[in-house]
């Protein structure tokens, strides 16, 4: 479920009838059930049909003035300086009134309606910000300059100061704060054909980061709160239950297995994940990135999933949402269910 | 019925106020969200859209809107800034790797002039784990003593225990309350 109505709820229904009314309990909340049913079931029917309705006068009313706002946009030209503001501001409020109408459709709009929508407003506002841009760029980036100077001022400057720190995953030259960090980091980094095992008590319930390792094989025989694997290449890494998500970012040709409540892959390549997972699974920037369910198993590994959290149970190891593609009906190119026969089935 | 008729219908109500959950993935909005209106987080999928509430607190309808924050959804963020009321900031406390990141997407955020009214909360969430960096140590990370265009407070809470979450959204009513509701 991606979207939800708006629901006033706190969970208070009253049920006030009970008190004055001698028939049985029982009885009545079997008649008050049939008759919620009954209404609950015309509810449905008449909101199908409302919301269909109402998508339909979305689509027109929301495209009609996008039309004019591209019009609007393409006769902007320079010749008349106090027309070109009046229509700059005439476009900057149909464009918010638009954003406004969006969102406050949004409860009955499909989650594909939706991103187009959004991808269209966007796309408006990027006109209209390039045509800002032509011709009033001076004041733009006065304003700019100003607030960002005041910022940088306070913050950059005494992170430069310290030294880099090892992991160089993220963006520029930043990272300051972390090397506060890195002394409490549990887990592997920089390796090159090892075997890397960690027990239970020294990950149970951490942050647990495995980064730049190369052809390793890891174990990790306990329960982590977090797990990241980040820039790992040709490793297999075994992991116990974690309890909330593990990271995949810039992987390529590994071997994952690890039960976790959510997976989120990044920019990651040609790798399998043994897979269990109780919500779901994600992948963006990714290809060729295969699922199975999850086989490994170690002493204690039960107990792990009860620490962890995790309903044994409940495992939804191919239902993946890639945030690459969000095409209505047909299947992403970038992963694949691996096929029963190709799958591996022992680990040492 | 033409576009402005329907902007009309949807005009803004009495004592109704907009909330915007905001911060990395991973960071546990949707999960606050849940939690706060008492349902189950034990089965909350990374969010691929958005999520929206309406609930009643204190006589106040909130609208909060729980905004994915995956890399390729934060373009969309800014669909989302107008007309609110609060901004609620989700920092994952445990997250140690992206606070540098955390904070750069944080302090963009506060550039933006639609969102200059808007009182900011931050949420340093997460803190019912053993690795997690205090309250102090993510307002310093996220540099918030430097902030001025704003006002601010931020509360270390989890979302999975419900510790905090009502006190943090309390103060954040108390602070929009005294703006926009005793003017008139
Ligand atoms: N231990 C602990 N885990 C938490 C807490 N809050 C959230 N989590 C876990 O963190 C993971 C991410 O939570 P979500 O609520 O999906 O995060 P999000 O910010 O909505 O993420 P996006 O939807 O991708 O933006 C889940 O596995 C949660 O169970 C907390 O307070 N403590
Ligand atoms: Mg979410």
């Amino acid at each position: 479920m991606i979207m939800e109505a708006p629901v006033a709820s706190d969970g208070v229904t009253s049920t006030g009838y009970r008190e004055t009314v001698k028939i049985p309990d029982r009885l009545l909340r079997r008649d008050q059930d049939r008759l919620e049913e009954a209404v609950r079931r015309k509810e449905a029917k008449e909101n199908l049909s409302v919301s269909e309705e109402k998508i339909d006068h979305f689509s027109s009313a929301f495209n009609t003035e996008k039309t004019v706002i591209e019009e609007l946009l393409s006769v902007c030209s320079e010749a008349d300086r106090d027309q070109l503001s009046r229509v700059l501001e005439e476009v900057t409020s149909r464009i918010q009134q638009l954003q406004k109408f969006l969102n406050d459709s949004t409860v009955f709009l499909t989650q594909y309606e939706l991103r187009q929508a959004q991808a269209s407003l966007q796309k408006l506002q990027c006109g209209l910000e390039e045509k800002r841009d032509e011709f009033i760029p001076k004041k733009k980036f006065a304003f700019r300059s100003r607030n960002i100077g005041a910022n940088m001022s306070k913050v950059i400057k005494p992170i430069r100061d310290q030294p880099a720190s090892s992991d160089s995953g993220s963006s520029d030259g930043n990272l300051g704060v972390v090397s506060v960090v890195y002394a409490e980091q549990c887990g592997f980094s920089n390796a090159h054909s090892q075997v890397l095992t960690k027990e239970a008590d020294e990950i149970q319930q951490r942050d647990v980061l495995l980064s730049h390792l190369t052809n390793c094989k890891v174990r990790l025989l306990g329960s982590p709160s977090t797990l990241h694997i980040k820039h790992v290449r040709d490793s297999e890494i075994l992991c116990g239950p974690v309890s909330s998500s593990v990271f995949v970012d810039q992987c390529t040709g590994c071997t994952l297995a690890v039960p976790c409540q959510q997976l989120r892959t990044h920019n990651t390549t040609d790798t399998q994940v043994y897979l269990h997972v109780t919500s779901r699974a994600i992948i963006e920037d990714c290809t060729g990135v295969g699922f199975a369910p999850f086989t490994w198993s170690y002493d204690g590994i039960d107990a792990d999933f009860k620490l962890a959290g995790l309903d044994f149970e409940r495992n939804n190891w191919n239902q993946v949402d890639d945030f690459n593609w969000l095409a209505a009906g047909t299947p992403s190119p970038n992963w694949t269910v691996i096929p029963a026969l190709e799958r591996k089935c022992t680990w040492e | 019925m033409g576009l402005l008729t329907i902007l009309k219908k949807m005009k803004h109500k009495e004592r109704e106020m907009r909330l915007l959950m905001l911060g990395l993935d991973n960071a546990g909005k949707t999960t606050i969200l849940k939690k706060f209106n008492g349902e189950d987080v034990s089965t909350i999928s990374p969010t691929l859209g958005f999520n929206i509430k309406t609930l009643e607190h204190r006589g106040f309808k909130l609208n909060i809107w729980d905004v994915g924050g995956q890399k390729s959804l934060r373009s969309y963020w800014r669909n989302y800034f107008e007309s609110t009321d609060g901004l609620v900031w989700v920092v994952d406390s445990a997250d140690r790797l992206r606070l540098e990141d955390c904070r750069q997407e944080l302090s963009s955020l506060l550039l933006e002039e639609r969102l200059a009214g808007a009182t900011l909360l931050v949420f340093a969430n997460k803190q019912d784990l053993p690795g997690a960096l205090s309250k102090d140590g993510i307002r310093e990370a996220l540099a918030l003593d430097s902030i001025k265009t704003h006002h601010w407070c931020i509360i270390g809470c989890s979302a999975v225990t419900g510790e905090n979450l009502l006190p943090g959204v309390d103060w954040l009513l108390d602070d929009i309350g005294a703006r926009i509701f005793t003017a008139d």
